[in-house]
């Protein structure tokens, strides 16, 4: 599903090169569920956003579906991200000023047909994430649980083979967090493939089968 | 296309973040209403000359002498007469006349009433009077600003008239000349022409000028030059060149003012490249989630352009409006006092309503071209954002 | 200053053409560096770069086309009005012959939107792929575009210069009417040979499109165009006019003839241009696609209808023709 191959990725400052990623290798199967572990600044969210196509790596390779997307033009990429990837930002990322349909409704926009397609499809994530009973409601008044669920649906809205979890629980106390394990368990069972990057010890031993992936200074160990 | 999601969606944010439009709107209604009122005032007037100058003679004989406009004798109608594709030779008497104030003054136009006009507007007028009643005793037809003018003077029925030889002449105000042709009879004062000698000081064999008629426009160049080789002092004036000389002289008026707006417009394009450049930066964590949840480029640019054009749009239809509202229906206060000088007797005078092609779509050009050439490029600089901005 | 820069469209074309021509510049830069450095499997932040830049290029060049499209309309539109400042001029047949650029200029416009119009495409099917395979030949056909609108600028600016509103010039009687014993059709054709040729070529032009012969289209196109031109100016167009000595392309787009001209001239140039880009596209770059030849098609029957109806209505109410 995802392959990754002498993945390096760094930034040019000054005289010195800063490596946030170095000789990563890494075989993500379909259906898989991984936890990268690591402190901030290890690198899981970098490695977390090249998978998604949110970034670029400065060398190596990237594979999703048998696809190279490390060197994808922008509207193929783009499209990549709409069809293939779901992601639930730490701090979710919502756009205040929208309900909670019109925060899920917006990775349909740029690859639905029609509005009636669009409104199925967002109430069916709605439901999977149960978050139907919120949906007209501004997102800003909503509670740190509920906006975390709303994200879930926004990810899971244009049915996505790989969802990207970055510190999903970084701001949620431990019976919301609770919560968001059993929406991933439901996601993993689904058969799509999860990758999670946190430092919350509650994803050492998830109640599902999964892998957990160490990195330090931008290496896998 | 995938339209109807999409504009789902811009209707959407549009309606919800109008407050980032709320100024440039503002700002872009004022500036297209005060272009449109000036250009609605001067095609409007453009369009009466237009229409006064159409109903009149194609030709206008005048005497030149010393570089003056002087009287020409009558005789000269049958001399123009044998030129071949001439018709309707008419005499014309006209000439201003100053009230006792010597300020202000109006226009004396002595017609033969027993004769065909030369101008069609002035041949419906005739139909329109008793010829019988106005004949019999010194009579006059006034235009709108004379008459108030009278009243305004305690001359209410009538005017004693003071002739070049120092008698007086009275006439009664026999009716009013129809406000059809506003613009050019406000100040005009029509009678018989043999009083309008009178009171002009023009000698009974002479009048003040001649029209001809030439119906073949193609005849016009040629006959022009051979008319202007019958006497030595004959200047020939076509109804082209009087066209053409109003044409300039309103295109210079607006002209001024156009490039007045377009130095405002520069100016202001400025300010829309770094206030967009400011909302914009202020959306960068929104484009960027955008980004990531699979826009692209591509559909950020249609995105965004399509709110600016919205917001010309919708400043083009509210200004245009207001402005039609401010010429036509309230009679342009203050701006028609540029157009039309203090010259005249009284000039409240009634804009006819024209809306010009030319000029709705120059001001839709010129203001939508500098206002999406001025967003362009923060526009690309904002659809350009990494997707990885959304995971900071 | 002459009179005719006073006219306010004249300055509010003069205006637009600057404005556009800024935005040109702002374009090159980028382009020419794209010339030069674009390295599609770099990894570099200068190729990156380089391919955000690409899209400030290409929203400059779609704005600058749809603008300059309306902005051809306007151009024509505002001689015609200028009609009435010089002398001798009818319609805008006159004023763009009162001097030698006139010509040339309309000229050039027509060929930048059609240059125009080709690096659209290339750029849509560009972006379609998936390693940007036409960025060079975009980047210089971009460059050709900006050298032909820095020629076009400087026509333009002789052009509104040298209206001399003194000199009398030609109604559009004189220059399109026929001299005695001069036949102006082009290969010494008659009229009637013309008008087979014209349904002819059209016939040919379509059955190209159709059955995607490249070479065939490119060839049938650019003859039905000159025999288009000839055939509307000295056949249809009369009976546009209904008048058997009036020959003239401006004329029709006046008021008088309901803007008749527009749609003429429009769907002609348009259906050719589009059955151009089609076949080069397809001989150069292997791009196929079959809206463009439906499209042309559609251009070219709907400018075929229009002067065939002119001429029958005609017959119709008059039972004879011109």
């Amino acid at each position: 599903m995802i392959t990754i191959e002498a993945l390096q990725r760094y930034f040019d400052g000054g005289d010195e090169r800063f490596y946030a990623l170095k000789d990563i290798d890494l075989h993500i199967g379909r259906g898989e569920c991984v936890v990268l572990k690591g402190v901030s600044g290890s690198g899981k969210t970098t490695l977390l956003g090249i998978i998604g196509g949110l970034d670029k790596p400065s060398s190596g390779k990237v594979m999703v579906d048998g696809e190279p997307i490390s060197k994808l033009p922008d509207l193929h990429l783009s499209n990549f991200r709409a069809q293939k990837i779901g992601i639930i930002f730490q701090h979710y990322n919502l756009m205040d000023h929208l309900t909670s349909r019109e925060n899920i409704l917006v990775p349909l926009i740029p690859v639905a047909n029609d509005m009636h397609r669009v409104e199925e499809m967002t109430d069916a994530a709605m439901k999977l994430a149960s978050i139907s009973h919120k949906a007209d409601m501004q997102t800003s008044r909503l509670s740190g649980g509920e906006k975390q669920r709303v994200a879930i649906a926004r990810a899971v809205v244009s049915d996505p083979d790989i969802i990207l979890c970055d510190e999903p629980t970084a701001n949620l106390d431990r019976e919301n967090s609770l919560k968001f394990i059993e929406s991933i368990q439901m996601l993993h069972q689904l058969g799509k493939t999860v990758v999670i990057a946190t430092h919350d010890p509650l994803f050492d031993d998830l109640p599902f089968k999964s892998r957990v992936v160490h990195l330090e200074d931008g290496r896998l160990v | 296309m995938r339209s109807s999601p999409f504009l789902y969606f811009f209707t959407l944010q549009f309606f919800r973040e109008y407050k980032n439009h709320l100024a440039t709107t503002v700002i872009s209604i004022a500036l297209i209403f005060l272009l449109s009122a000036v250009l609605f005032i001067s095609s409007s007037i453009k369009y009466s000359i237009d229409i006064s100058l159409g109903a009149q003679a194609d030709f206008v004989v005048e005497r030149v002498r010393g570089g003056k406009k002087v009287d020409l004798p009558i005789e000269w109608i049958d001399t123009l007469l044998e030129t071949r594709g001439v018709q309707k030779v008419t005499t014309r008497v006209h000439g201003r006349y100053f009230f006792e104030d010597k300020r202000e003054w109006a226009l004396i136009v002595g017609i033969d009433f027993m004769d065909e006009q030369s101008n069609r507007a002035l041949e419906k007028l005739v139909e329109s009077v008793d010829l019988e009643k106005f004949l019999f005793s010194s009579n006059m037809l006034v235009g709108d600003g004379v008459q108030r003018y009278l009243k305004e003077h305690f001359y209410p029925k009538g005017y004693n008239f003071l002739t070049p030889d120092g008698k007086y002449k009275k006439v009664s105000i026999f009716g009013t000349i129809p406000n059809s042709l506003n613009l050019m009879s406000n100040n005009m004062i029509i009678m018989p022409q043999e009083l309008a000698k009178e009171i002009l000081g023009i000698k009974k064999s002479m009048v003040t000028d001649l029209t001809l008629n030439v119906p073949n426009d193609n005849l016009w160049d040629s006959i022009s030059d051979k008319i202007a080789s019958l006497y030595y002092d004959i200047r020939v004036l076509t109804k082209r060149e009087m066209q053409k000389a109003y044409e300039n002289m309103y295109n210079y008026k607006s002209g001024v003012f156009l490039m007045l707006f377009l130095i405002t417009m520069a100016t202001f394009v400025l300010i829309l490249y770094q206030r967009y450049s400011m909302v914009f930066s202020s959306q960068r964590r929104n484009i960027g989630l955008l980004r990531a949840v699979g826009w692209s480029i591509r559909d950020i640019l249609k995105l965004k352009l399509y709110e600016s054009l919205m917001v010309v749009l919708v400043s083009y239809v509210i200004g245009v409006s207001l402005a039609y509202l401010y010429v036509f229906v309230f009679d342009s206060p203050v701006l028609i006092d540029m157009f039309l000088g203090g010259e005249n007797l009284d000039h409240k005078i009634k804009l006819i309503p024209v809306v010009d092609f030319g000029v709705l779509s120059s001001i839709f050009l010129i203001y939508t071209v500098a206002f999406i050439a001025s967003v362009l490029i923060p526009t690309w600089s904002i659809a350009v954002t990494d997707p990885k901005e959304a995971m900071l | 200053m002459s009179e005719i820069l006073l006219n306010n469209q004249v300055i509010v074309y003069l205006v637009s053409e600057s404005i556009l021509f800024v935005l040109m510049l702002i374009a090159l830069l980028p382009t020419i560096k794209i010339v030069i450095k674009w390295k599609f499997y770099s990894f570099s932040q200068e190729q990156f770069a380089l391919e955000k830049r690409a899209y400030l290029v290409a929203t400059i060049v779609d704005f600058i086309f749809v603008v300059k499209f309306f902005l051809l309309i306007y151009f024509v539109f505002t001689i015609d009005a200028l009609s009435i400042l010089v002398p001798g001029a009818m319609c805008a047949a006159g004023v763009v012959s009162a001097n030698d650029y006139g010509m040339p200029l309309l000229f050039f416009k027509l060929l930048i939107l059609f240059v125009m119009l080709l690096w659209m495409t290339l750029h849509r099917y560009d972006l379609e792929a998936k390693e940007y395979p036409f960025m060079r030949y975009k980047s210089w056909l971009f460059i050709a575009i900006f050298v032909l609108v820095v020629v076009e600028m400087l026509l333009e600016i002789g052009y509104f210069t040298h209206i001399d509103t003194r000199r009398v010039v030609s109604c559009c009687s004189a220059l399109f009417g026929q001299l005695e014993g001069a036949n102006p059709l082009p290969f010494g054709l008659d009229m009637l040979k013309m008008i087979i040729r014209f349904y002819l070529l059209y016939f040919v032009n379509i059955v190209a499109l159709i059955a995607r012969y490249r070479a065939l289209t490119m060839t049938s196109s650019i003859l039905f165009l000159i025999i288009s031109y000839y055939s509307v100016v000295y056949f249809f167009g009369t009976y546009v006019y209904e008048l058997p000595t009036h020959k003239c392309p401006f004329c029709m787009m006046q008021k008088e003839y309901y803007f008749i001209g527009y749609l003429v001239w429009g769907s002609l140039f348009g259906g050719v241009s589009i059955s151009l880009v089609w076949a080069i596209m397809g001989s150069l770059f292997g791009i196929d696609k079959s809206i463009y030849r439906n499209i042309s098609v559609l251009f070219i029957s709907i400018f075929v209808l229009i002067c065939t109806s002119y001429v029958v209505v005609y017959y119709f109410r008059n039972g004879v023709f011109l």
